[in-house]
């Protein structure tokens, strides 16, 4: 890992998307293994994808994994922790009364 | 339900697609018009799984196992169905200010429980410990369930829910496990607070309803009860988590969570006026009860009767609609303006920070059942 360059790797991953009534839910999973670290950032290749109502969907895909250099991870690891408010039901979206 | 075989994009290559789909599948419901997309943008995060892994529950043996087995049997799966009590529902009847904060309201709670499963995805997937693990699944089970419950509700208004940020770069971010704690110890608790208020209000006053979901918050928030539990359990495993400068960590949790939920609340005048509740009524019966709960095992509890104390929620209310008047009036001006409405709800976070908080002694035992 490069203290200020980062740097990408290709992982294939599997997508899971359930679009029902009682599971709402999305999630990658990587075939090979690779771990994400903070301040690191995956961009799934290829369309969007979106299961029709009432079904689940798996796809297999590629992702890019770009690696944060040191520094940058540092600073997640430093910053990351203020962004918990996320996870309660009052927080802001991203919609607000737009 | 049909899962696809891979490499089927659920039969659709684009979202328009599925979305198209989408409304052939749903012919009998009264939404016929093209779907208002939104787009779900939960956060991606990542932890030091290697100290979560070194937690050991062995210390709160019989209480942990307690729990995970009524959370594995499943108490409330069958709640979350549509039957009898679902009203109908006049959309475009609505009076628009209260629809548009209706929707946002679920908009906001939709993404909350998305992210939180995400999030609970993740620590399970990545965990050794398999009791830690075990609680991750079954969290993760409940929010998805909720989500696709007012997801469901969503699309009765008319309101699709976008995944597209699967396809787009997500950075991940980092949580230290204690602040996962707390912070879903917190989330869960008061969750479970906002809920049964308003349940128990429409309960006494039915007629201000105005929509069947309403009726669904007694279970809901059981759930969310359950999983605060399991997060007290967490926090008794290791006394250093509730000692020391964590007091510190705690506080300032419980007091960025409490101003947060004020603030917002009274962004949504028109949601509390259909429900008859006044907003700042309401965050104090919310805090109260989530005070009284949060002494299971926090070592202090907020002042919230504190002379400083409503006065400094409504200067951050202040300051954060001037913060978004001036967003929108942009420009040099407009920069200026929000620096210094920033600088204000800083001060006013300080003056909340430093009102001296209630020392609590913890109990023993931490086990509580729902009792409001």
């Amino acid at each position: 890992m490069g203290l200020i360059f980062r740097e990408k790797e290709i992982a294939p991953c599997t997508v899971r998307v359930s679009h029902c009534f009682d599971e709402l839910s999305a999630h990658v999973k990587f075939d090979n293994g690779a771990v994400v670290h903070p301040g690191d950032t995956v961009l799934v290749q290829g369309p969007e994808i979106m299961a029709p109502y009432g079904e689940v969907v798996e796809e297999r895909r590629t992702a890019i994994i770009t690696r944060a250099s040191r520094l940058e991870q540092l600073w997640t690891r430093a910053t990351g922790d203020f962004e918990f408010m996320e996870l309660c039901e009052f927080s802001f979206s991203e919609e607000v009364m737009s | 339900m049909n899962t696809h075989a891979m490499p089927h994009s659920a039969d659709a290559t684009t979202a328009e697609e599925a979305l198209a789909r989408q409304e052939v599948i749903d012919s009998s419901m009264a939404t016929e018009v093209a779907m208002q997309n939104t787009l779900l943008t939960p956060r991606f995060y990542t932890t030091d799984f290697d100290e979560m892994d070194a937690i050991d529950v062995s210390g709160v043996r019989k209480d942990w196992d307690e729990l995970i087995g009524r959370m594995k049997s499943d108490p409330n799966k069958g709640h979350f169905k549509k039957n009898a009590d679902w009203d109908e529902i006049d959309w475009d009847g609505m009076e628009p200010k209260l629809k548009a904060e209706f929707i946002d309201f679920l908009i906001s709670s939709c993404t909350a429980e998305f992210s939180g499963c995400v999030l609970y995805k993740e620590m399970k997937r990545r965990g050794k410990n398999a009791d830690i693990t075990t609680l991750f699944q079954l969290m993760a089970r409940d929010e998805a369930r909720h989500a696709g419950f007012i997801n469901d509700a969503l699309r009765e208004a008319g309101i699709a829910v976008n995944l597209g940020f699967l396809t787009q770069a997500k950075k991940y971010t980092y949580f230290r496990p204690k602040f996962i704690y707390y912070a879903t110890y917190l989330s869960e608790k008061i969750g479970y607070a906002r809920y049964i208020t308003i349940f128990r209000h429409l309960e006494a006053h039915p007629e201000q309803r105005f929509h069947p979901i309403f009726k669904w918050f007694r279970e809901w928030c059981n759930d969310e009860f359950s999983h605060g539990e399991a997060f007290a359990l967490l926090l008794k495993t290791d006394p250093k988590l509730t000692s020391g400068i964590n007091k510190y960590w705690i506080k300032f949790f419980l007091t960025a969570v409490y101003s947060t939920m004020s603030v917002r609340d009274h962004q949504r005048p028109a949601f509390h006026a259909a429900l008859g509740v006044d907003p700042t009524w309401y965050g104090q019966e919310v805090f109260r009860k989530t005070s009284e709960i949060s002494r299971q095992v926090f070592p202090l509890t907020l002042d919230i009767n504190h002379p400083r104390w409503q006065p400094n929620l409504d200067r951050m209310q202040a300051a954060n609609a001037e913060i978004s008047a001036a967003r929108k009036a942009g420009g040099v001006g407009g920069w200026l303006r929000r620096q210094v409405a920033s600088a204000k709800a800083a001060a006013a976070f300080v003056s909340l920070m430093t009102i001296p908080s209630i020392p609590n002694a913890v109990p023993e035992t931490t086990r509580l059942v729902p009792a409001y």
